[in-house]
């Protein structure tokens, strides 16, 4: 259990990659009135962690691990990340999360991903940045992937509790709530195919999408 | 060993070509290829060499027991501004219509038609279409792409575009509907050149069933891969620009609500490559659709090779008013970048 501190650290929200200025999408829903409690992001979140986080994150994560080149998924991800302010989010958070492994954690296969990305070569996406790390830090996937996911529902948890607003309480039920999807969905990425890389859902990738031009908002994405 | 074929920490660019689903996009033939008497080429116009299929890709993996049920080629040439078509094959329930010049573009339209009427379990259609340097063609089909139970199996269409320098493709299908119980895939792979320009729009919609519910059918997976190939200083580039894919799965889970269909039944996609595509022109787009009652998002892909792409999504109740969004968009592209007027296949 080696790297069971790391892992924490890794992904502590505290982390300084920014992840407090994106909502992924869940402000459009805040927007449009159909997040506006604790239920109604629940319902969000448990969609996203099932189709963005699964298909797109989750996936990316398993494949590195399986030996794809990180710079091929790192392709795949931009191609797949239709929305700008996702591509946007996944290379900003990840290229910081390059710069903090860098220092925290190196690895040849970091620094390799690294200058590729420095390069101008790669965007530097958050999932695979972070996959880099937890497999040069001997992470097993299943725990790679749980950790992950739940690490990005703890932040966007955060972000709704600031923004619809909700209560600390209430963010704290919905962590837990969501660690029973979060748990399904690692184990789902796991059986998918490639051919199943990248498939969203529609109502997210338009949500996401009209972000762009929300006139009031607090977030990134 | 890659699960993709490329080698781990392997970061060269050759190595950087994605191909996930790729799936040799015209295998499984063999067992059940029969070369084409059945081709009637007169009808078609054609105007040329090579009648038959292009040889070195009849082969394949064979592995499935879908049924190949219709396949087409068709190759666009420019000559002296007026696009034409040099090669065409066909074989099966799919063939082409004479072709149409709907204005003096010299764009060349052809129309899709599939004999049979609809797609069955375990059936498979190829199409192959090339958009060579300068050409211009518009893909259409006569009707809809009717998807019935396929009980235990899936249909299937794979699609494969290349379109040349300065090469223009608008593929303009009808919808896709999927009734109770039926299960599609369509993949189609595209590759352009940096001065291609392609416009391809897509709906789908559910069949009628007798509850009335929309979403009886099994699946709808329909994947698209653009790629984009130039001929660089160091040899020949290429890098992947979009890969949209819509899985749609109502038995596995409520795709009715918020943050899935929103509510709607049916989805709009519109996909324009083309090196004019920037953030002011997406700004135009979303200006104009937001006067439509669907619920429509727009945004860039990034940039590859010196081109990019625009996404729209829709989601709507409705085909027709996917059609009109969709339009609105097309005819501001068609008059702008090549002084066309709004396309209308209804006159033809």
């Amino acid at each position: 259990m080696t790297y069971q501190l790391a892992l924490q650290q890794l992904t502590d929200s505290a982390l300084p990659t920014g992840a407090f200025a994106h909502s992924l999408g869940f402000e459009s829903y805040v927007e449009r009135g159909l997040v506006h409690d604790e239920e109604s992001f629940g319902v969000w979140l448990a969609a996203f962690v099932g189709q963005q986080l699964t298909y797109s994150d989750a996936l990316a994560i398993r494949f590195l691990y399986e030996g794809v080149a990180v710079a091929e998924l790192d392709g795949s991800l931009t191609a797949q990340l239709l929305p700008r302010q996702m591509r946007e989010a996944s290379t900003k958070m990840g290229t910081r999360l390059l710069e903090i492994g860098a220092e925290v954690f190196p690895s040849p296969e970091l620094a390799e991903y690294r200058a590729w990305v420095t390069s101008g070569r790669g965007a530097g996406h958050q999932p695979l940045a972070f996959a880099v790390i937890a497999r040069s830090l001997g992470v097993p996937l299943p725990e790679a992937l749980a950790a992950y996911l739940f690490a990005t529902v703890t932040s966007l948890t955060q972000n709704a509790v600031r923004a619809i607003p909700l209560g600390q309480n209430a963010g704290q039920r919905l962590l837990r709530k969501a660690a029973d999807d979060v748990a399904a969905a690692a184990e789902r990425a796991v059986h998918l195919t490639p051919d199943d890389f990248g498939a969203v859902s529609p109502g997210l990738e338009i949500s996401q999408m009209r972000h762009e031009r929300q006139r009031a908002r607090m977030f990134m994405s | 060993m890659s699960v993709l074929g490329v080698s781990p920490g392997d970061l060269t660019a050759e190595a950087a070509r994605p191909d996930f689903g790729a799936a040799a996009w015209r295998a499984p033939r063999g067992a059940h290829r029969r070369e084409g008497p059945d081709s009637s080429l007169r009808e078609l116009g054609a105007a040329g060499d090579g009648h038959g299929p292009k040889s070195g890709e009849a082969a394949g993996a064979g592995q499935s027991a879908q049924e190949h049920m219709g396949e087409l080629e068709l190759v666009v040439t420019n000559r002296a501004g007026r696009s034409v078509a040099t090669h065409q094959y066909h074989r099966g329930a799919m063939r082409v219509l004479r072709p149409h010049y709907l204005d003096g573009s010299g764009q060349v339209c052809y129309v899709l038609v599939n004999p049979g009427g609809a797609y069955l379990g375990a059936d498979l259609y190829v199409i192959d279409v090339e958009v060579a340097d300068g050409a211009k063609l518009l893909l259409a089909t006569q009707s809809a792409t009717k998807i019935y139970r396929t009980p235990g199996s899936f249909a299937e269409q794979r699609m494969r575009l290349r379109l040349g320098e300065g090469a223009r493709l608008e593929l303009a299908p009808d919808q896709v509907i999927a009734y109770r119980e039926a299960s599609y895939r369509q993949n189609t792979h595209v590759t352009v050149r940096p001065s291609s320009s392609l416009i391809m729009a897509e709906i789908i919609t559910p069949g009628w069933s007798p509850d009335g519910a929309s979403f009886r059918y099994e699946e709808l997976r329909l994947r698209t891969e653009i790629r984009v190939e130039s001929a660089g200083e160091g040899g020949r580039e290429s890098g992947l620009l979009a890969l949209d894919n819509v899985l749609i799965r109502p038995p596995l889970g409520d795709v009715t609500g918020m943050a899935f269909m929103e509510g709607f039944s049916h989805l709009g996609s519109l996909i324009v490559v083309d090196p004019q595509v920037d953030q002011a022109l997406a700004d135009e787009l979303h200006e104009i659709t937001a006067g439509y009652g669907a619920h429509t998002g727009i945004s860039l892909t990034a940039t590859v090779l010196g081109t990019a792409g625009l996404v729209m999504r829709s989601l709507s109740n409705s085909t027709e008013e996917l059609q009109r969004v969709a339009g609105a968009a097309t005819s501001l592209l068609r008059k702008r970048w090549y002084g066309q007027d709004p396309l209308d296949l209804r006159k033809y």
